[in-house]
């Protein structure tokens, strides 16, 4: 069995009308046994920025802690928040950094730019090849099955109800089909004022 | 000579006459009669055992072995079914049988509405792990045989034998990637009767079992509540309770639960519960039940100090 | 007693060791050197920022061409310095490593602030690590960053650096300072402070002021409408003026 799937897991984003969602499920597993429930994937990097870590679970962790020291240093440092553009890219460089033993993660990142108000997804994969994507990033076990609900459900320009609603469907009804995500979710929707965070009912098998 | 040829040979090319008439239709080694009214079944023979194609090699189970047992090579082609949780437990008002619906291949849940309780007749429940193909057509042949054997011996066969025809069967194939794990579950002469057998060989009599990836989650509320003198509203409820842990803990198993009561006027069937559902609500004001959902979180809501938010400090 | 070190009497230890009064008299000895320097400048205009020198050969024999004390970093930045030409030319290599890097981390260049500071610890380093001598330059860093916008700074040879609207460096750098006093006002244009700094390296210039004897680097404040990148590259903000463009201004 692959190591990306020895803990299960998804993480999933999206674009809307000035604003972007990105969601995770809530299994944290070992291989096929469901080990806990409220094991979140999705991680907030600023006031308007999110960072989505779906893989390996350990790394998972070790990745968080990683980007919020170098996130710290750079605010510190630079006496300023850092924008998504410029995170994905530390993301990136962060992650390539380990070509050759990779952390087994793949990061989701979305944001809206203090500089711009632009709303801002990304995602790479576990050595950093980023992808900058105009409507949906995903990944995770249920990756394929994600891409699959997402392609049929998104369409420009969502209000952030609207949003909310097609994201939870999306991530809800991939999971379903999928073995190792879900067991609960929890979204955030980030919007130039404030960022809504709900968790969702989900299946519990 | 021509014995040895033809052993090696396709089994197709042994009635050569046809190959000309039917060229590109491959079925022309059954007879009209296969499709539909036999059922599949066309291939059983005069002595009433069917014969099967195996593939053209000195050592057909040495090939079978290589390109479908995914338990010694897990990257093979030929993908079985594995994950499931069946149980099936013996008590003083029959035996009770539940199984989950769910069907994955890899990672992907291929479905969540299937029926692993395979009805033998109206006295036998045959329970499905493994190779869903497999134990859905042997158990319906061996639906047939017990038929044959009631119409040649005036009375239904014994829960023991049914089983060890089963079991004899697969052995004969041993090694050839066959896979089932089933239960077989029935009332005879002697009461309510239940087996275990795979497709190794193994068959076993015995009291409670519980078969599949989620056997142990199953097996763990089972042996905390079992007791041969449960209520048979106690023995469902504990049935479905089984199944639920597993669903919930276990990857492959999950969706729904199949409940069957297996009674000395034959099996009932008691009803299909949504796992999800017993999580959340439970399975509502059925006998047995004990109100209220399943799960820990919602079992225990508000009961702990990490959890005081959900505290009601109303009252 | 063979030992080299400590042949030499109590002050020898070591290069930057205090003197009694508190003093690091290596980085006193630096500025010296700083001091000797020739002159150069920088002003913060309203719409961009002027750095100038005075560009002096010591023999007419010297292909002056191939002189440079007006140096770019990265698109957004350029330094200038007065003091060794050497020392220079290592941290210009320092810091033009260190802004590709912080390019490859971040994808973006580095704001002003964050290279000055860079370099400010570069030169810091060298007056507290053994068997080397500190820098004998001081600097003076122009920078466009969309955070802070046109920003100034000055390095000296301790590693102390701090923002400036305008200020001088080097041999008339006394002299200078007062003339950027009496002259700067916070709205002037990019045009008049490149006039202004002109007019401030005019007094105490040694030789004749031409195109050949002056470097003159500029930040120009992209406009909103401006592309800030063309082709996956940022349009430079930071640009050295040509002979013929220093020409024009005298």
């Amino acid at each position: 069995m692959s190591i990306m799937e020895y803990n299960g897991g998804s993480v999933l984003a999206m674009k809307g009308k000035n604003c972007v969602a990105i969601a995770s499920d809530l299994r944290l597993g070992n291989q096929a046994m469901t080990v806990a429930t409220n094991f979140e994937k999705v991680f907030p990097v600023t006031d308007c920025l999110y960072l989505g870590l779906a893989g390996l679970a350990s790394d998972v962790i070790t990745l968080r802690e990683r980007f919020r020291f170098r996130v710290n240093m750079y605010t510190i440092k630079e006496e300023r928040q850092i924008e998504p553009a410029t995170f994905a890219q530390l993301v990136s460089s962060t992650l390539y950094e380990k070509r050759f033993g990779p952390y087994f993660v793949e990061p989701v990142i979305a944001g809206i730019s203090k500089k711009t108000g632009e709303p801002f997804i990304a995602a790479t994969d576990l050595i950093g090849c980023l992808n900058f994507a105009k409507d949906f990033v995903v990944c995770g076990t249920a990756s394929d099955k994600l891409f699959g609900v997402a392609e049929g459900l998104w369409e420009p320009d969502l209000e952030p109800e609207d949003l909310f609603e097609t994201i939870s469907q999306t991530l809800m009804n991939a999971v379903d089909r999928d073995a190792f995500s879900g067991w609960g979710a929890i979204v955030h929707v980030i919007t130039p004022e404030k960022v809504i965070t709900r968790t969702l009912k989900a299946r519990m098998d | 000579m021509n014995t040895f040829v033809s052993r090696f040979a396709p089994s197709s090319s042994v009635i050569p006459q046809y190959r000309g008439a039917l060229a590109g239709d491959d079925d022309d080694e059954f007879s009209d009669l296969t499709w539909g009214s036999q059922a599949g079944f066309g291939n059983i023979g005069a002595k009433g055992i069917p014969s099967f194609e195996v593939p053209n090699l000195p050592d057909p189970s040495a090939f079978l072995r290589m390109h479908t047992d995914d338990y010694a090579d897990p990257n093979c082609r030929i993908k079985i079914q594995h994950g499931t949780t069946t149980l099936a437990f013996r008590f003083k008002g029959g035996i009770i049988v539940a199984v989950d619906s769910r069907a994955t291949a890899g990672s992907y849940i291929a479905s969540g509405t299937v029926k692993k309780v395979i009805e033998i007749n109206p006295y036998l429940l045959g329970t499905m792990a493994g190779g869903a193909a497999d134990c859905q057509y042997w158990e319906t042949y061996l639906g047939i045989q017990c038929r044959l054997h009631e119409l040649r011996n005036r009375e239904r066969i014994s829960v023991a034998a049914a089983s060890k025809y089963l079991s004899n069967l697969v052995y004969s194939y041993k090694g050839m990637g066959l896979s089932m794990g089933t239960m077989i579950c029935g009332w005879d002469k002697t009461g309510p009767a239940l087996f275990y057998v795979d497709s190794d060989g193994t068959r076993l009599k015995g009291d409670i079992f519980s078969v599949g990836s989620g056997s142990t989650y199953a097996y763990g509320v089972l042996d905390q509540s079992y007791s041969w003198d449960l209520s048979d509203a106690d023995a469902q409820e504990l049935g479905r309770r089984s199944i639920y842990a597993a669903g919930h803990r276990d990857a492959y198993s999950g969706n729904t639960i199949n409940l069957y009561h297996v009674k000395e006027q034959g099996w009932e069937f008691i009803g299909n519960y949504d796992v999800t559902k017993m999580h959340y609500d439970g399975p509502g004001n059925v006998p047995g039940a004990t109100g209220g959902g399943y799960g820990y979180d919602v079992r225990t809501a508000g009961r702990s100090a990490s959890d005081a938010d959900a505290i009601d400090t109303s009252a | 007693m063979a030992d080299g070190a400590g042949s030499g009497g109590a002050y020898s230890f070591s290069l930057t060791t205090f003197n009694p009064s508190g003093k690091l008299v290596q980085i006193e000895h630096a500025l010296a050197a700083v001091s000797q320097g020739t002159t150069s400048l920088g002003i913060k205009a309203s719409n961009g920022i002027v750095i100038a020198t005075e560009k002096k050969a010591s023999s007419i024999l010297i292909d002056d061409s191939m002189i440079e004390k007006v140096s770019i970093i990265c698109p957004n930045i350029g330094i200038v310095y007065s003091g060794m030409g050497p020392d220079f030319r290592v941290l210009v290599g320092k810091a033009r490593k260190s802004a590709q890097a912080y390019w490859k981390m971040y994808g973006e260049y580095p704001p002003a602030k964050v290279l000055a500071q860079e370099i400010a610890t570069v030169m810091q380093e060298a007056t507290q690590s053994g068997g080397v001598r500190p820098f004998g330059v001081s600097l003076l860093v122009a920078g466009w960053d969309d955070h802070r916008g046109p920003s100034l700074y000055q390095i000296d040879p301790s590693g102390s650096f701090w923002a400036w609207k305008a200020s001088a460096i080097g041999k008339n750098m006394v002299n200078a300072k007062t003339f950027l006093e009496k002259r700067y006002h916070d709205d002037i244009s990019l045009e008049d402070a490149i006039h202004t700094a002109l007019l401030t390296l005019k007094e105490g210039f040694e030789g004749q002021m031409t195109e050949k004897t002056l470097e003159i680097g500029v930040i120009t404040v992209p406009q909103d409408n401006v592309l800030k990148m063309k082709d996956g590259r940022p349009v430079p903000t930071f640009r050295k003026l040509t002979q013929e463009e220093i020409k024009d201004y005298l």
